[in-house]
C-alpha cells in the first residue's frame, strides 16, 4: 500500500477523511453509532483480561507506598462519618419537610422519578474529556441526557447510551452545562398582620391586613415549627397585631459550566440586575429545574466558594465546588429523567 | 507486495486493542500531574519514528478512530491528531538515513506534542472550544516527554504493527 501510493497521498488521504468522519458524525450516524457498539463489545473481555493482569501489581504497589497515607484517610473518614451521622438526621427531617412543601405546591422534583443504581467501570483515557463509563444501558432504561448523581450531588449526564453500559459526561468537562439555582436565605424581614374585631353583625368575622418592607422578588417562607407547623421566631402576640419575621428566600437561576477536571465549576447568573449581590460564598447551588432544564429541581450541586471580581461586565459568575468527589466515583445513581431535547445544556 | 489488509492492518487492530485496553485500565488511573500518559499515542509516534511519515499516518488514523470508537469523541478527531502527530514523528526520516534511538526519540516527543495538542484545537474546528486553555501548557509537555522515554521500548513494537523490517527501514530512509 505504501508503496503504491505516494506519501503525500497517504496523507491527504488521513486527513480528509479524518475531516469527513467528523463532519458526518457531529450530525449523528447510526452506523458509526454501531461501530462504537461493536468496539465496546469487543473491549469489554480485552479490559476485563487487562485489568485481571494489572490489578494485582497495582494493589500490591499501592499497599507498599501509599500504607501511612490510607492509615491517615482511614482515621479522617472515620471522623468524618461520626460527624455526619450528626448532620443526617437533620438533613433526614428536612428532606421530610420538603416532601410536603413540594405536595402542598404540587410540584415536581428528583424524588418524582426513579432512579437506577450503576457501577463505574471505567474513565475516559483522554486529558479533554471528563466523562466516566457506568455499566447499565439502554436495556435498564437508561437514555441520552439523564442526570447522574451519587450520595452528595450531581456528577453528570448520560451522553452516550449503549445496550449495557453508557457514557457520563461529568459536570467539570467544559463541554457539559446545566440550568442550576442559588437559595440563600436573605436579611430577615418583619410582617405585622394587624386582627381587628369586625363583627357588626355578630357572625363572629374578622379582617386582617398584613405589610411586609421585602423589595425583592422572593419568595417568604416563615420559620416554623416542624411539629406544630406554627412560626416560632420572634412572634409578638398582642390584642390586636401579630409581628412575624419572614426569613427571605432569595433564588437566583443561572447556567453552571464545566472548566475541566479539578477545576471547579462556573455559575453564571441569568439576571445580572436583580439581587444576585445578597448571594455569598457558602451558599448552596442545585440543579434548578424547568421545563428546559436537562435534570430535575433539587439535586444539590456544589457550595460557592469564589464570586469572580469581572470588572465591566455585566453579568455575574461565581465558582462552584461540586460536593460529589468526582476523582472517585464508584457507585452512581442514574436518575431516569428524560430532558427536554431544546435543553439549555449541550 | 503484500496486499495493505493481509498485512500492517492485521497487526495493528490486535495491537491497538490492547494498547487501548491498556491506556483505559492502567493509565487512564494513574495520572502524573494530573495528566493521563497516552500510551496509544506512544505507539503511534513510535510506529512513524520507526516506519516514516505515511505509516506513522496511517498508524495514527487507525488507532485513533479505535480510540474515537471506544469513547464519545466525535469520529474522526483522535484519527486526525494522531495522525498528525504520526506523521510528525516519521518526518525524522527526511533528515537523517540511520537515526540513532534517540533521535527517534526525540522526533517521536515531537510528534506526541504534536498529537496532543491537536486534540483539542481540533475541538475548536468542529465547535468545542473548552479544552483551550493554559493547562495544555501542563498536559502536553508530559505526554510527549512520556511518549518519548516509551519510544524505544515501543518502536519495535511499531515497526512490527507496520509491517516494517530493518533492512526496509533503512531502504526507506534512503
Amino acid at each position: 500500500m505504501f508503496s503504491s501510493l505516494s506519501r503525500r497521498r497517504v496523507i491527504a488521504l488521513v486527513v480528509l477523511t479524518g475531516l469527513l468522519f467528523i463532519t458526518i458524525d457531529r450530525n449523528g450516524n447510526p452506523v458509526f453509532d454501531r461501530a462504537r457498539g461493536a468496539v465496546a463489545t469487543v473491549l469489554r473481555p480485552i479490559d476485563t483480561a487487562t485489568e485481571a493482569l494489572t490489578l494485582p501489581i497495582e494493589r500490591a504497589w499501592f499497599g507498599i507506598s501509599n500504607y501511612d497515607d490510607l492509615e491517615r484517610e482511614n482515621e479522617a473518614l472515620r471522623d468524618q462519618i461520626e460527624q455526619l451521622r450528626g448532620n443526617d438526621v437533620e438533613a433526614q427531617s428536612a428532606i421530610i419537610e420538603y416532601r410536603q412543601l413540594l405536595n402542598v405546591l404540587q410540584l415536581t422534583s428528583k424524588f418524582d422519578y426513579p432512579t437506577l443504581a450503576a457501577q463505574v467501570v471505567g474513565e475516559s483515557p483522554s486529558n479533554f474529556q471528563n466523562t466516566v463509563e457506568i455499566n447499565v444501558g439502554s436495556n435498564r432504561g437508561v437514555q441520552k441526557g439523564m442526570p447522574v448523581t451519587d450520595g452528595a450531588g450531581l456528577v453528570g449526564k448520560i451522553t452516550e447510551v449503549y445496550p449495557e453500559r453508557s457514557i457520563v459526561r461529568l459536570i467539570t468537562d467544559p463541554d457539559y452545562a446545566v440550568t442550576a439555582q442559588v437559595l440563600s436565605v436573605d436579611e430577615p424581614v418583619t410582617a405585622t398582620t394587624t386582627t381587628t374585631s369586625d363583627d357588626p353583625d355578630g357572625t363572629g368575622s374578622s379582617s386582617s391586613s398584613t405589610s411586609t418592607t421585602s423589595t425583592t422578588t422572593t419568595t417568604g417562607v416563615p420559620t416554623t415549627d416542624p411539629v406544630s407547623g406554627q412560626p416560632i421566631s420572634n412572634t409578638t402576640t398582642a390584642p390586636s397585631s401579630t409581628t412575624t419575621t419572614l426569613l427571605e428566600v432569595v433564588r437566583e437561576t443561572g447556567t453552571l459550566e464545566g472548566q475541566g477536571g479539578g477545576k471547579p465549576l462556573l455559575l453564571r447568573f441569568t439576571d445580572s440586575t436583580s439581587s444576585v449581590t445578597s448571594v455569598k460564598v457558602g451558599a448552596i447551588v442545585d440543579t434548578a429545574g424547568g421545563n428546559n432544564s436537562l435534570a430535575p429541581q433539587g439535586i444539590p450541586i456544589g457550595t460557592i466558594t469564589r464570586i469572580v471580581d469581572q470588572t465591566g461586565d455585566s453579568s455575574r459568575v461565581v465558582e462552584v465546588t461540586p460536593n460529589a468527589n468526582l476523582r472517585r466515583l464508584y457507585f452512581v445513581t442514574v436518575v431516569l429523567f428524560v430532558s427536554n431535547a431544546d435543553a439549555v445544556g449541550r | 507486495m503484500r496486499p495493505f489488509f493481509a498485512g500492517p492492518f492485521l497487526r495493528l487492530l490486535p495491537v491497538g486493542f490492547i494498547a487501548l485496553s491498556l491506556q483505559r485500565v492502567l493509565f487512564a488511573h494513574h495520572p502524573v500531574a494530573d495528566v493521563k500518559i497516552q500510551l496509544v499515542l506512544a505507539l503511534v509516534v513510535a510506529a512513524g519514528a520507526g516506519g516514516g511519515a505515511d505509516r506513522g499516518a496511517v498508524a495514527g488514523f487507525v488507532l485513533g478512530l479505535l480510540y474515537d470508537l471506544s469513547g464519545d469523541t466525535p469520529l474522526g478527531l483522535m484519527a486526525l491528531a494522531y495522525g498528525m502527530g504520526g506523521m510528525t514523528a516519521g518526518s525524522l526520516h527526511r533528515f537523517t538515513p540511520d537515526p540513532q534511538w534517540w533521535l527517534a526519540a526525540l522526533f517521536a516527543t515531537f510528534g506526541a506534542a504534536v498529537g496532543e495538542a491537536a486534540v483539542p484545537l481540533i475541538e475548536v474546528i468542529t465547535g468545542q472550544s473548552g479544552w483551550v486553555t493554559t493547562d495544555l501548557l501542563r498536559i502536553v509537555p508530559i505526554v510527549a516527554v512520556s511518549s518519548g522515554l516509551l519510544c524505544p521500548l515501543l518502536m519495535p513494537v511499531g515497526r512490527w504493527m507496520m509491517g516494517v523490517k530493518r533492512k526496509k527501514w533503512k531502504a526507506i530512509a534512503e
